[in-house]
């Protein structure tokens, strides 16, 4: 998967789930400041982000240090090229 | 201890016949039917009753996603006939979020189709993990109540009746007792309710829904007709702002008519079947707590859902107390049962009827069964000064309640 599809995948999220405009999804915003994500919003985000990508995420300690949507994009990229790497 | 009186200032309707006051009354007045084929339901092993009186969700994007995630269609609808009312009140934020106005919506439990979803997504791999955050506050049977409450940032006392089809009149009823003890100076309160097959499955498989009509849905249901066969699910909301009556002078409030008297039973002799004694003392201690004599009841609204044995216990019911004195209509005909929502919905349709001194007919009753007879029916719209008005409400349960209201204040 390409950095830009994770990109896309994790925008289409934001828009489709949270209701958020394109233009508001750059990479340094941020999520509850920015983006008004809350404690509720955030099950939601690891369910959708497990369901668009195919992994679990739900009991990575990484989870709680996501501030950015860079670091969205960073950690799925993190943990599908680990996925990938296991299953070489 | 001298108790406070209690006014209705303000009321707000999401209904199958329109998701205001104005259409809704409008489909009364032109004796309009609003059910329909259910084609999305044929597919259900043993359904047998194709027939529905949806109602229109629509605007919903205008709650903010924040509040609205948490909920189900019948909390949407509840938070749309609350601004209604609140509107139409004219009282103030300050006032809700006073700690003085209370929150009581009536519902037979949570929203029916986020209960469904739910089950679906969790039970075939026994899977936590896909569940989103608000499914619960969707679920829970205190849903409409709370999401309100949250929505307009209301503080005062919160709480919800679940008394099945007596849920919203139940919610009037303790909201007029808290206002009279001096607890709340106003309540929003009132029912909600929203169609799902799984509801009407549950009358279906009790043989209490409308089956034989499917060809023809605008037939039925047909209260106190010789040709009824059950009642027919609808959905949809009814609330209401209660309010001391002092208070309600004091900033000037329109008022629709004052709670005279409010009573609330259970029947302790079946779980499904509506017994004519139960009615008759709810229908007579209300009138009690009222201080007035059947023969002061200009109108009854009946709970009469079409039921070949529930509109005959009410109809003997009546005609013990009233007999064929007191005009008596049912409003299911137009807008099916809305169960936990009917109480409130159709006690607003009886606050406009005396408003405007007419009594909308009970539509499809064309033959007045025997077993029903010996009341004053209304065939057609009667132009009447109404002052006094009893709805009745007896839900699943054997849980009775009545309530009477009059206009003019003394």
């Amino acid at each position: 998967m390409t950095e830009q599809e994770i990109i896309e995948i994790t925008n289409r999220v934001f828009e489709e789930s949270f209701e958020i405009e394109k233009e508001k999804l750059h990479p340094q915003a941020h999520i509850f400041q920015d983006l008004g994500i809350d404690s509720l919003d955030v099950v939601d985000l690891v369910v959708a982000l497990q369901k668009s990508f195919g992994v679990n995420i739900r009991n990575e300690e990484k989870v709680r240090n996501i501030r950015t949507l860079q670091d969205i994009y960073d950690f799925i990229a993190e943990i599908k090229n680990e996925k990938e790497r296991q299953s070489y | 201890m001298q108790l406070k009186r209690v006014v209705i200032t303000g009321i707000g309707v999401v209904s199958p016949l329109g998701n205001s006051v104005a259409s809704f009354i409008d489909g009364l007045e032109t004796g309009k039917s609003s059910v329909r084929f259910m084609e999305e339901w044929t597919h259900y092993n043993g359904m047998r009753s194709f027939v529905a009186a949806p109602a229109e969700l629509k605007d919903e994007k205008k709650i903010p996603r924040q509040n609205r995630r948490t909920m189900g269609r019948m909390s949407i609808f509840a938070a749309q006939a609350s601004e209604q009312a609140v509107a139409d009140s004219g009282i103030t934020p300050a006032e809700i979020s006073s700690g003085r106005t209370g929150c009581i919506i009536g519902s037979t439990m949570g929203s029916a189709k986020s209960i469904n979803d739910a089950f679906e997504i969790m039970l075939p791999e026994r899977d936590l993990t896909r569940l989103s955050s608000s499914m619960f506050f969707q679920c829970m049977s205190h849903t409409a109540t709370v999401n309100v409450a949250q929505y307009l940032g209301l503080t005062g006392y919160l709480m919800t009746s679940a008394a099945a089809c007596a849920s919203s009149l139940q919610a009037v009823g303790i909201a007029y007792d808290l206002i009279r003890l001096g607890r709340q100076d106003l309540f929003l309160c009132g029912g909600t309710e929203e169609l799902h097959p799984t509801v009407t499955g549950s009358f279906d498989i009790l043989f209490a829904t409308s089956v034989k009509y499917n060809q023809a849905p605008q037939k039925t249901p047909r209260p106190f007709d010789k040709d009824r066969d059950g009642l027919v699910c609808g959905e949809g909301s009814g609330i209401m702002v209660l309010e001391e009556y002092e208070h309600a002078v004091r900033r000037n409030a329109k008022i629709y008519a004052e709670i005279a008297g409010y009573s609330t039973f259970g029947s302790g002799s079946h779980m499904s079947q509506s017994d004519k004694k139960s009615m008759i003392h709810c229908m007579s201690e209300a009138l009690h707590s009222a201080d007035i004599k059947p023969g002061q009841i200009d109108y009854i609204n009946a709970h009469a859902t079409g039921t070949p044995q529930g509109d005959k216990e009410e109809a003997e019911a009546i005609k013990e107390i009233f007999g064929a004195s007191v005009p008596v209509s049912s409003l299911k005909g137009y807008i099916g049962h809305t169960l936990g929502a009917s109480g409130a919905i159709e006690l607003i349709a009886s606050l406009i009827m005396m408003e405007k001194g007419i009594i909308y007919p009970t539509l499809n009753l064309k033959e007045i069964d025997p077993d029903c007879g010996g009341i004053a029916h209304i065939t057609g719209p009667v132009r009447k000064e109404i002052n006094t008005v009893l709805k009745n409400c007896f839900a699943f349960g054997g849980i009775n309640a009545s309530l009477v209201c009059r206009k003019n204040i003394y």
